[in-house]
């Protein structure tokens, strides 16, 4: 026999080194989390607000996110912007439900003064009408363009019908809110969400240790004061809605419920049973939809996490004639897991990709903060990634058939499709 | 400075290896000398197409992604129009099965009916999802052969249309696997903490049985200079009018091509950039707009793009961009615009190079251009540009009889 008929011997994880951030408490509820050791020159700093799409109304969140380096009484957006690309900075500015984070890259020397000024902006923001003005014409375009993306109109529609009993969380801008905006709505939205909004401080790089305190006295007056308050308990429509989108070529699918987080004692087991399921590129959904049957470039599934809650989701844009077709054949998939015992070969495959996975998660600083703040939302630290190791080893067959039993059943799942009917 | 060895097998196959001691992970990166250029104007897309079929199986392994996963790794690939790039991560006491893996592809493909229907199906479903169902999704397919008229870049990796896909034959597929797949038309690139002797004994292991062939000649049609102003106007279903100016510039290996990259920059990299903040902010005619080059190895293209603000006309903002690239063309940039140029190019690089993945895939295809250590030249390239040289390009490039416009005409259906 050849050598290469055999595969060569797989060796199993070795213990993964974490390697914890210091934590500074800014108060005794907004932290500073610093990780320390970075090989190079490059630092991140990230800003977490309170400031995320759930406060406010429908469009203010997403206005003030915008509207944040828009200049302030003594300089314009464009000089803000000149000041932080002359320090060679990069920028962004996020927004989801519950978080708004602004995140600045840049190199370890320029890392005061880029800070300094980005604070400045974002303490000092004029809301200057002119810049209003610009930030709807923009926004107008892109919900336009947007709104001719099935993959967009779908996730639209499947928000409201998920978050069904929340106007906080199902919330979608509509093209008549980018009309006109209130400037007070405007400045009382960024007092109460940014200057005392501050959840979190993210710092990855080798800076010095005294520059760490007095980012601490530079941003810490922006604290939120007391606890943010998040809400769960979400109900989803089940069944079909349909998006009408003309000549569209293909149709986008979008399928979910709610389900749990971290805080789940399903939560490590189910995790396994949906990447058998969609959330690897040999999964059943891929092998069958993609692999078998050419309907689609990809489909996939995962978990979304919130504070309080979280809920499962399956994703895919297939041709438009085989859309009927592929949710047969999800539902195909569904069914015989609940029915039949994953292969033994199938489940240590999967145990074995997802503890590379965890490995992979771990690599390099900035990935490992990712890694533990992930953790550390749902109250956790590194010892869960531990416990998540212990799961995927023992996780038997049985296991993952009562999961797919309890969790995935056709008939709760919200399913919204964006298209062109024939 | 990212560190490396070089060496290479008696079958022509050339090796980096980049050690790095913090990472728990290896990468294997195969970067194989075809692209979407290389390809018969009559069957384009294939390169591309070829790309999928490689996860198809091999001549002694079945199912190319399983092992992988199994090891604890994943794979993937893409294709431009110059290479065809496949790359694993996984750890790294596993990196043989990798190894094994694309040394058996390397040797010969599976060639199954059923993955080549299949694998047809998605590159054709892919074709809907990116080009052809997106807003403004077809411009490139359109701005390619209007900026080319006789070089291979006038498709793109795509392809030019679904019909040359769905003919595609497992004759066709097998010809191209022969001509181009093989060792001395290959760069492996691995990456991880491993000492020099272990990489080279078991690159010597895995491919050191490959056959030797012949590295593929390449004979490319060459773009003849462009003497004219080309515009084509197309009407589309969609928000708001685009317009897409293209400018020849320098292939990928010439020093003008850093400086070329340094003025698109300058004009429309960021929100200090001077289209942005004259025809955007100021004039408040576009809702957005940019600049950036295609980066490819024979002669790229400079592109400038946007969209117009409601009620204005093409002529307005047309006007409006020549007097911006006229500015640039009689008047040097000061060195402190050209400075924070530079920074911000510095800061880009330090991020990119903390990936390993990013590390390895960059070796190779710098080893592609001539030598692996351009990787570790290219920041002192750009540190050497001079406001003089970004004059005496701008006025080189910024020509309108060097200039291909596509304007995309918002229709309602």
């Amino acid at each position: 026999m050849s050598l290469r008929n055999t595969a060569p011997a797989i060796h199993p994880l070795q213990k993964i080194q974490f390697v914890e951030p210091h934590i500074f408490d800014i108060t005794p509820t907004v932290k500073l989390y610093w990780m320390q050791p970075v090989p190079d020159e490059t630092t991140r700093i990230e800003f977490h607000f309170d400031a995320g799409t759930i406060r406010g109304n429908r469009k203010i969140a997403g206005f003030v996110n915008s509207l944040l380096l828009s200049g302030t009484a003594d300089k314009t957006s464009t000089q803000i912007n000149q000041e932080l690309d002359g320090l060679g900075a990069y920028l962004d500015q996020e927004i989801a439900q519950e978080l708004a984070i602004v995140s600045l890259y840049c190199l370890k020397e320029n890392v005061e003064k880029a800070v300094a000024i980005l604070v400045n902006a974002i303490q000092e923001v004029a809301f200057h009408e002119h810049e209003i003005s610009d930030m709807l014409r923009e926004k107008k375009q892109q919900f336009l363009v947007s709104s001719e993306k099935v993959s967009v109109l779908v996730r639209r529609a499947f928000q409201k019908q998920l978050f069904s009993n929340s106007e906080n969380y199902n919330r979608q801008l509509e093209l008549s809110d980018l009309e006109d905006v209130s400037v007070l709505d405007l400045k009382r939205f960024h007092k109460e969400f940014y200057l005392q909004g501050l959840r979190k401080v993210i710092v990855v790089g080798d800076v010095e240790p005294a520059y760490i305190d007095r980012l601490i006295d530079t941003v810490g007056a922006w604290s939120k004061p007391g606890i943010c308050e998040f809400e769960k308990d979400f109900i989803n429509i089940p069944g079909r809605l349909h998006i009408e989108k003309k000549d569209a070529v293909q149709t986008a699918i979008r399928m979910g419920i709610p389900l749990f987080n971290k805080t789940h004692e399903d939560f490590l087991d189910f995790q396994i049973l949906q990447t058998i399921f969609g959330d690897y590129f040999g999964s059943r959904l891929m092998s069958n939809i993609r692999e078998d049957k050419g309907y689609t470039y990809g489909i996939g599934c995962g978990v979304a996490e919130s504070n309080n809650a979280g809920y499962f989701i399956i994703a895919t844009e297939v041709g438009k004639d085989v859309a009927e077709a592929t949710l047969t054949e999800i539902k195909n998939e569904m069914d015989l897991l609940k029915v039949e015992l994953v292969p033994q070969e199938e489940l240590d495959l999967v145990k074995n990709y997802l503890l590379g996975q965890i490995l992979k998660s771990a690599d390099g600083p900035n990935a490992m903060m990712d890694l533990y703040m992930a953790a550390h939302l749902h109250g956790k630290d590194f010892e869960y990634y531990n416990e998540a190791i212990q799961h995927i080893q023992n996780i038997s067959q049985e296991r993952i058939l009562a999961l797919a039993n309890k969790y995935l059943n056709w008939e709760s799942f919200t399913i919204v499709t964006a298209g062109t009917k024939d | 400075m990212i560190q490396f060895e070089r060496f290479s097998l008696e079958n022509g196959l050339k090796v980096i290896f980049h050690k790095d001691t913090t990472t728990p992970l290896a990468v294997v990166n195969t970067l194989y000398d075809v692209g979407a250029r290389d390809e018969d104007p009559e069957k384009t897309g294939f390169a591309h197409l070829f790309e999928h079929l490689m996860f198809g199986g091999s001549v002694n392994i079945p199912d190319f992604d399983a092992p992988l996963q199994h090891a604890g790794g994943e794979s993937n690939a893409f294709t431009s129009n110059d290479i065809t790039n496949y790359y694993d991560v996984l750890p790294a006491q596993n990196i043989e099965t990798a190894l094994w893996l694309e040394s058996d592809r390397m040797l010969s493909l599976g060639f199954t009916p059923k993955s080549l229907e299949t694998q047809r199906s998605v590159v054709i479903e892919e074709f809907k999802q990116r080009y052809l169902n997106q807003p403004y999704g077809d411009v490139w397919l359109k701005l390619r052969p209007l900026a080319y008229h006789t070089h291979p870049y006038q498709w793109a990796t795509i392809g030019k249309e679904i019909s040359h896909i769905e003919d595609a034959k497992m004759e066709d597929v097998k010809a191209f696997f022969h001509k181009f797949y093989n060792p001395s038309n290959a760069i492996l690139c691995i990456a991880g903490n491993f000492e020099l002797d272990e990489v080279k004994r078991l690159v010597e292991k895995w491919y050191g049985d490959i056959p030797s062939k012949m590295k593929p000649a390449r004979i490319l049609t060459a773009e003849l200079p462009q003497t004219e102003f080309r515009e084509q106007i197309i009407e589309r279903n969609v928000p708001s009018d685009a317009f897409y100016y293209a400018f020849k510039m320098s292939e990928r290996k010439s020093a003008e091509y850093y400086i070329t990259d340094m003025l698109s920059d300058a004009l429309g990299r960021d929100k200090s950039s001077r289209l942005y903040t004259s025809i955007q902010k100021e004039q408040k005619l576009v809702t957005e707009i940019g600049a950036y080059i295609t980066g490819s190895l024979d002669n790229g293209l400079l592109v400038i793009s946007g969209k117009l603000s409601p009620d204005v006309t093409f002529e307005e903002v047309d006007t409006a961009i020549w007097k911006v690239l006229s500015e640039i063309q009689t008047e040097k940039i000061s060195t402190k615009e050209l400075d924070r140029l530079k920074n911000k190019i510095k800061t880009a690089k330090a991020f990119q190079e903390q990936g390993l993945l990013n590390r390895a895939m960059n070796l190779a295809y710098f080893e592609l251009l001539g030598d692996a250590d351009g990787v570790n030249q290219e920041a002192i390239l750009y540190e050497q540009i001079q406001p003089e040289h970004i004059l005496a390009n701008a006025q080189d490039i910024l020509q309108k009889t060097n200039c291909s416009l596509l304007k995309v005409k918002a229709i309602q259906s």
